[in-house]
């Protein structure tokens, strides 16, 4: 199992996700090990947001 | 009302008091207490740091606030403080005075995540919503004269009899004393003190409680008894009893029982006997009265009912009447708990100190800065108050009063609104009850009237045992003020208790105002005094709260009840409003109350000059949920109670801040609707929210030939356009410092590496899947990397049903600090009706669906309606569900004349029946009058000899479903010690094959079937066995031969007797495993089993 802690990749590919504060619904970029806080209010719970891309879609 | 409580109740602290080696006099008590309202500390660094319920709920953590103690502690005398002292953070009760919630409109408490109507009443412990349960005690503060057995176990000379008085502080804790009568005519009290039991004669009590002559307590006890020989004979005895022992002066008694009782209380060195006493009197006699004097009067009076009692001029009183029970309310029991928290965190705080002082030696000075740093140390109550709460389990010093130490709370299930509401009108009687063999408790008593609602309460193990209050029913719950009470009946003709007894007692009633005994009222005026108090009270006048319960109990030619005027103005009484039809308006009327009131139900049933009340509605005697059954005065009672329990088991509207919440398991139907035919107080409850079922057409026909014994039939049509369709919302929190090896230190972190090929596309870098994934069996769940060794690891998702995932939280902590470590999972399960899922009426008509029958096949009526449910009419003529048929009449002409139809019992009479007044709306629907209608079979056309009766009719979806049940299995795990198939759903497990079933078979003869079940699909295994000494446990494997031992394979080596040395004689049997089991076992209790091997 190689770690994905490698020095060079984390540069390159920024593990960057979008949640929506569950108090004021600002979207927060939280990275892997960041704190859970909005940045706006200071608020503990995260959403993650609906996918964007095709989640169940057989019909082709 | 939290503010009152608390401080009364930490207020009622006994100071903590103890020397120190120095020769310091400690004393610690505690003068006031607050608990703030729930928020996150201010280092969080947020806009608002108040906590709101739907946090701790989506969070899974606790709603709790800070409890701020003022500490008071003197030192040899010396005051000091009072110092705000924090010893823990406690739940918090949603909606109280110290919640976030309290006071808020509906829009803000949409906006904080709740239920427009949020009720509260309930604590949040670990995200789950539990309540304390409401429990039967007796009525505090009055004496009952019981008959008990058991007593006669108490010593010699014990005799049945006894009075017993259960008194209540006014910070509701407890503690009951009994009043024994003894053979030889004497009389002891009995009172606990730390769980443990005493016994002391009454004159005893009675000559501490106040310095005074003998003779004047001959004369307070002989009142109104002047005439009795025997009874003076017995109180002349006691009193000479006393003397014979040269107990003579109070303070002689008082240092006599303070001397008895010094080691018992722990009080400590430096009291004087009579203080200890003292402090006996104070906190076990009587505690709900203050003055000495009061303690008097009330053991007078105890006394004189006990003689009267063993006289047989008054009867026993049975503990198990509501006449004689209060409730205990969640806030009473949450405060007694927690004063007893506070107690032990004083004596933790002594605890340290001592130790401290005991290190230092002798020139430990206890100062500010000792008392800081003990306070440091001492244990806070968080854990504690936590405990209790979320196990419901009792740890406590004194037992407060309970007959039960475990299930004090339960979980709030919301599963519908039926079920959730019928949680905080629950009352039980108590766990102890449950155990008992005689049926005397479970029994409905005509006193329970219009308190207790005859109809919701389960069959089975409870039954009778957890009642629900009636829907009118109010328990109070605000502590009035009766100080002016003893001035308004002074006026109104009492004669104080202790005046000079200028009046006649013998034809005087003792006036008693919550256990306190305030003066005799003559009984030319008394009935006439009661029924001017009873107008004051319902017109509110000189301040006579409408709480106020007036029980006069006249004499009576034969014995009956100890005669009085008990007043009683205590919380935690039932009390429900009936019409007082001298003041036309609403009075509220006690258990006690009521049993001498005459109540009509309808103005019809009134007996001029008798009857005073009457019932505010037919149906009022009805809980909540058992007067939404429409219609429920048609049908056999039996079935009324079944939908009680099936209403509480329907899929329906759970709740509406779904997104707010982590409920584990939540039901929801998708397209509920609002009945068409409903009692009046369905809209009144605004059941509309929360609606919890669909009408449908439902004919009753025979017709399928699957829809017999309960089965009904679906059609397939109306399940395809979406009928009964249901979800089941689950969800998990995964909290990664449960699964990290290590304590202290964060270790595991959410994600998955982009190259992984598993969860590529499966799940986001974030190692949570995308909200919408549909998940089934065995797919990539979440997954998390070890910090340190950068080992990923997929979790599955191991559910046996598909689901989608609803929606993912990821969780922060109260400072907002810590990085991600806890997240919940939201998952959907679809649950659409299949055959075996469970469907009811509201008339306790349950039934399975047998069959989605195809619309073709159906038959149709003339207008070419299609039933969506077919029930099978033998289901109606042995349980007389005849509401069912009339909400069907009801529900097919609301459909046709467009408007919803009152199903409130007892509005139709035999005058006006029901049937007549549907069958007219039908006929003038253009349908039959009865309901009926001709159709045709949906196979052949051909028209159906019957008419059939149509209509439309409300029906629930209940939660019990096949998919939560089926169990089958081929093979699958076994039992390490016997082979045996494991039972169980959930491990995979078989069904039982057990002895009846195998009589069965035997019966049937069927020998390879029975060998099939019990032994090859069982624990068949091959055994060997010694045909010559008949043992097999003796035969053993040969030795391999030396020179290939590594490769000689097991079946080539020879098997040989270890007792009879042969070789030849060993034959090779299938036997079940548990019998060699059993041979093991029975040969380590050195028996022998041999088998007859020919």
């Amino acid at each position: 199992m190689d770690t994905p802690k490698d020095k060079d990749q984390p540069p390159a590919k920024p593990q960057v996700m979008l949640y929506i504060c569950g108090e004021c619904h600002h979207e927060n970029e939280i990275k892997a090990r960041d704190p859970i806080r909005c940045r706006e209010c200071g608020y503990r719970i995260m959403y993650k947001k609906r996918t964007k891309r095709m989640v169940v879609f057989d019909g082709r | 009302m939290l503010r009152e409580g608390l401080t009364k109740a930490v207020q009622e602290i006994i100071p903590v008091e103890f020397g120190l080696p120095n020769g310091q006099r400690v004393s610690l008590s505690v003068k006031d207490a607050v608990i703030y309202p729930p928020a996150v500390p201010p280092s969080s660094n947020c806009v608002n740091l108040k906590v709101y319920p739907a946090e701790s709920r989506e969070r899974g953590t606790t709603y709790r606030g800070k409890l701020n103690v003022q500490l008071l502690w003197t030192v040899d005398g010396v005051k000091f403080g009072p110092e705000e002292r924090a010893i823990g953070v406690v739940p918090i009760m949603v909606k109280s005075a110290a919640c976030n919630l309290a006071g808020l409109s509906p829009l803000e408490l949409i906006k904080h995540g709740e239920e427009a109507e949020e009720m509260g009443g309930y604590f949040i412990v670990n995200g789950i919503e539990r309540i304390i349960r409401m429990l039967v005690m007796p009525r505090r503060n009055y004496p009952l004269a019981l008959a008990r057995p058991s007593w006669k176990n108490r010593g010699a000379l014990y005799t049945e009899f006894g009075v017993s008085l259960r008194s209540v502080n006014h910070d509701q804790t407890s503690s009951t004393i009994v009043l024994h009568y003894l053979n030889n005519g004497t009389c002891t009290l009995s009172f606990t003190y730390n769980k443990e039991q005493f016994f002391v004669p009454i004159i005893l009590i009675l000559k501490a409680l106040l310095d005074t002559t003998d003779e004047f307590i001959y004369r307070e006890l002989t009142r109104g008894r002047e005439t009795h020989t025997y009874y003076k004979g017995c109180i002349t005895n006691m009193l000479r009893q006393t003397h014979e022992e040269q107990l003579t002066r109070q303070s002689l008694i008082l240092r006599y029982i303070g001397s008895r009782f010094r080691i018992k209380l722990g009080r400590p060195s430096w009291y004087s006997d009579t203080h200890v006493a003292n402090f006996l009197l104070k906190h076990c006699v009587c505690v709900h009265l203050s003055e000495a004097v009061d303690k008097f009067n009330l053991l007078v009076h105890m006394t004189q009912k006990l003689f009267t009692f063993v006289a047989g001029e008054c009867t026993t009183e049975n503990p198990d009447n509501p006449m004689f029970q209060e409730a205990l309310l969640s806030g009473h029991l949450y405060q007694m708990v927690l004063k007893e928290k506070v107690e032990s965190w004083l004596f933790t705080l002594r605890t340290r100190i001592e130790l401290n002082a005991k290190n230092k030696g002798p020139e430990f000075i206890l100062d500010e800065a000792g008392i800081s740093s003990a306070c440091r140390h001492s244990m806070d109550v968080t854990k504690s108050m936590e405990y209790f709460l979320a196990t419901g389990n009792l740890v406590s010093r004194t037992g407060l009063g309970l007959m039960q130490v475990a299930g004090l709370t339960v979980v709030a299930d919301k599963l519908n609104f039926f079920r959730y509401v019928s949680h905080f009108r629950c009352i039980h009687r108590g766990a102890f009850f449950a155990q008992m063999r005689t049926t005397a408790v479970r029994k409905l008593l005509p006193e329970a009237w219009g308190f207790l609602c005859p109809v919701h309460t389960p069959d089975g193990a409870p039954c009778g045992l957890m009642n629900h209050l009636s829907a009118s029913c109010q328990i109070v719950n605000v502590t009035y003020e009766t100080s002016h009470m003893t001035r308004l009946l002074c006026v109104m003709g009492m004669v104080e208790y202790n005046a000079p007894p200028h009046h006649d007692p013998q034809g005087s009633y003792p006036v008693c105002l919550d256990g306190r005994l305030i003066g005799w009222l003559h009984s030319t005026i008394a009935k006439d005094v009661a029924e001017r108090l009873r107008i004051l009270k319902v017109k509110g006048l000189e301040r006579v709260s409408m709480m106020l319960e007036i029980c006069f109990v006249g004499r009576t030619q034969f014995g009956s009840q100890y005669p009085g005027l008990y007043l009683f103005l205590a919380p935690a009484r039932l009390m429900r409003p009936v019409r007082n039809l001298a003041t036309s308006s609403v009075e509220m009327i006690g258990t006690f109350e009521q049993c001498y009131l005459n109540i009509c139900v309808t103005p019809s049933e009134a007996h001029q000059g008798e009857t005073t009340h009457e019932e505010l509605s037919e149906f009022s005697m009805l809980s909540t949920i058992a007067s939404l059954t429409p219609f429920s005065d048609f049908n056999q009672s039996p079935r009324n109670m079944y939908q009680c329990q099936m209403g509480k088991q329907t899929m329906g509207t759970p709740l509406h801040a779904l997104g707010h919440r982590s409920d584990n398991k939540l039901y929801k139907l998708q397209t509920p609707q609002s009945p068409l035919v409903r009692p009046a107080v369905y809209d009144f409850y605004h059941m509309d929210e929360y609606p919890l079922g669909t009408n449908a057409v439902v004919a009753v026909i025979s017709y399928t030939g699957y829809d017999m014994e309960d089965a009904m039939i679906l059609n397939k049509s109306s399940f395809e356009r979406g009928f009964a369709y249901g979800t089941i919302y689950k969800s998990e929190f995964i909290n990664l410092k449960d699964k990290s090896q290590e304590k202290y230190r964060i270790s595991l972190k959410f994600g998955c590496p982009p190259d992984n090929k598993r969860t590529l596309g499966r799940l986001d870098p974030d190692g949570l899947p995308p909200v919408g994934t549909y998940l089934t069996t065995g797919d990539p769940y979440y997954s998390y990397v070890n910090i340190q060794t950068g080992e990923v690891r997929v979790e599955n998702y191991k559910g046996a049903e598909p689901a989608y995932v609803e929606m993912v939280k990821i969780l922060g902590a109260d400072n907002g600090a810590e990085q991600l470590q806890k997240v919940c999972i939201l998952l959907r399960i679809e649950r659409n009706p299949v055959i075996g899922d469970k469907f009811s009426s509201r008339h306790g008509q349950k039934g399975i669906c047998s069959q989605k029958w195809p619309v073709e096949d159906m038959p149709f009526t003339e207008s070419g309606m299609q039933p969506d449910i077919i029930f099978n009419p033998h289901g109606f003529p042995s349980r007389m569900t005849i509401g069912m048929m009339i909400e069907s009449m009801a529900g097919k002409s609301s459909a046709m004349h467009g408007l919803c139809h009152d199903a409130t019992p007892f509005t139709f009479s035999e005058d006006q029946p029901a049937i007549d007044y549907f069958g007219n709306l039908l006929t003038a629907a253009g349908y039959n009058y009865y309901g009926t209608e001709r159709m045709y079979s949906g196979v052949d056309g051909r028209e159906l000899e019957a008419d059939i009766f149509v209509g439309v009719v409300y029906y629930q979806r209940l939660r019990h479903m096949v998919s939560d049940k089926f169990q089958v299995r081929a093979t699958g795990p076994i039992d390490s010690l016997t082979h045996q198939p494991v039972k169980g759903r959930k491990r995979a497990g078989g069904v039982r094959f057990g002895e009846m079933e195998r009589d069965a078979l035997i019966a049937h003869g069927t020998a390879f079937l029975l060998q099939d079940r019990l032994l090859n699909c069982s624990d068949k295994c091959l055994g060997h066995v010694c045909s010559n000494c008949g043992s097999i446990l003796s035969p053993l494997m040969g030795k391999p031969v030396m020179s290939n031992a590594a490769s000689s394979f097991e079946a080539t080596r020879a098997w040989m007797c270890s007792v009879c040395q042969l070789e030849n004689t060993v034959e090779a049997i299938s036997i079940p495993y548990v019998f060699r089991y059993l041979v093991a076992e029975l040969a380590a209790m050195n028996i022998k089993v041999t088998l007859d091997v020919k």
